[in-house]
């Protein structure tokens, strides 16, 4: 099967082995997203601040370490046979990716309590490593949409975002960041 | 050291004060794999990233990987190459200049470009860019990182 043909569209399954109940599962839920959603540009007003506290567990370091399968043991607080660890790297303990705190932002800046923007496109981020997160801290993340603009018939949103630590305050990362909307 | 760290980087990277302007940076290779781009870490609420049909329908020949992750490959290389110092007081600014497809094999690279004195040692400007196998360039950026300082 060509991809590349605007004729022919791919299968469900073109790409990873499925069985026609999980076809089915896919193409549900796949729906529902799209039955619900709003593009990004109109949920958003210049202005808008948001911010929410996230607990990063060693489990969601994990996860995310995994998912771009950074194998680095200075951000393994957890392990399969003796689970939570204190770790080791060069702060002490084991410290969060540096950009882990980056990816989660988009469940601040997105608001949660709406259905998400489909069809989105992260397309740039500036972001300022302050000092590193220890594993177990619980983040503050603010953002706040400082623009909206479009340029070569495509529509911008640009939120500044700063995250802190929930309790002490101390300043962690900072970012400006734009998403392509719908 | 526990068994454990092995395969860790070296605490400080592998850039030292003597690094000169021009050094290149190896990187890191990743497969750009639908299972991973799935991942409920990127949230499974865009279909553009993990599933073809969907993807079709909005103009893309495949599904395309968040940036987040082409980011990541870079903020390892970082990591390598910088060590502790990319934890702090470093900056690092990707622009997505064209989308991953699944499947893809992705490469990360950066060259030293500046290195401007600062205390005792020096603060780096490191062009960083991600590319696939026939060099086309995915994602574009540099980074500062402190070192020796």
């Amino acid at each position: 099967m060509s991809d590349d043909s605007p004729d022919l569209k791919p299968a469900t399954d073109s790409l990873r082995p499925m069985t026609e109940i999980q076809i089915r599962q896919t193409r549900e839920f796949v729906e529902g997203l799209s039955s619900e959603s709003q593009t990004y540009w109109d949920m958003v007003s210049v202005g808008d601040e948001l911010s929410r506290d996230l607990h990063i567990t060693p489990e969601l370091v994990i996860l995310y370490a995994d998912g771009v399968e950074d194998y680095n043991p200075w951000y393994e607080g957890w392990r399969m046979d003796q689970w939570h660890i204190a770790g080791t790297s060069p702060f002490g303990a084991a410290v969060v990716p540096p950009l882990l705190v980056s990816h989660f932002v988009l469940s601040v800046q997105f608001d949660h309590t709406k259905p998400f923007a489909i069809g989105s496109i992260h397309t740039l981020h500036d972001s300022q490593i302050i000092a590193p997160i220890p594993i177990g801290s619980t983040v503050r993340i603010h953002t706040k949409a400082i623009d909206k603009f479009i340029r070569r018939e495509r529509r911008y949103v640009r939120h500044e975002v700063t995250v802190t630590d929930a309790v002490t305050a101390q300043p962690y990362f900072i970012e400006t960041r734009d998403i392509l909307s719908l | 050291m526990s068994i454990r760290n092995y395969g860790a980087p070296s605490p400080d990277g592998l850039i030292t004060v003597a690094t000169p302007v021009g050094h290149e940076l190896i990187g890191v290779k990743k497969k750009a794999a639908i299972q991973l781009m799935g991942s409920r870490v990127w949230g499974r609420f865009n279909p553009n990233h993990w599933d073809p049909l969907y993807a079709a329908e909005t103009g893309l020949k495949a599904p395309i990987q968040t940036g987040e992750m082409s980011s990541a490959y870079l903020a390892e290389m970082c990591v390598n190459h910088f060590g502790r110092n990319f934890f702090s007081n470093a900056r690092m600014t990707c622009k997505y200049i064209a989308s991953t497809y699944a499947n893809e094999i992705i490469s990360t690279h950066g060259v030293v470009r500046e290195k401007t004195p600062k205390g005792a040692g020096f603060r780096f400007k490191v062009e960083i860019w991600a590319e696939n196998s026939q060099g086309e360039k995915k994602t574009v950026g540099w980074v500062e990182a402190d070192v020796g300082t």
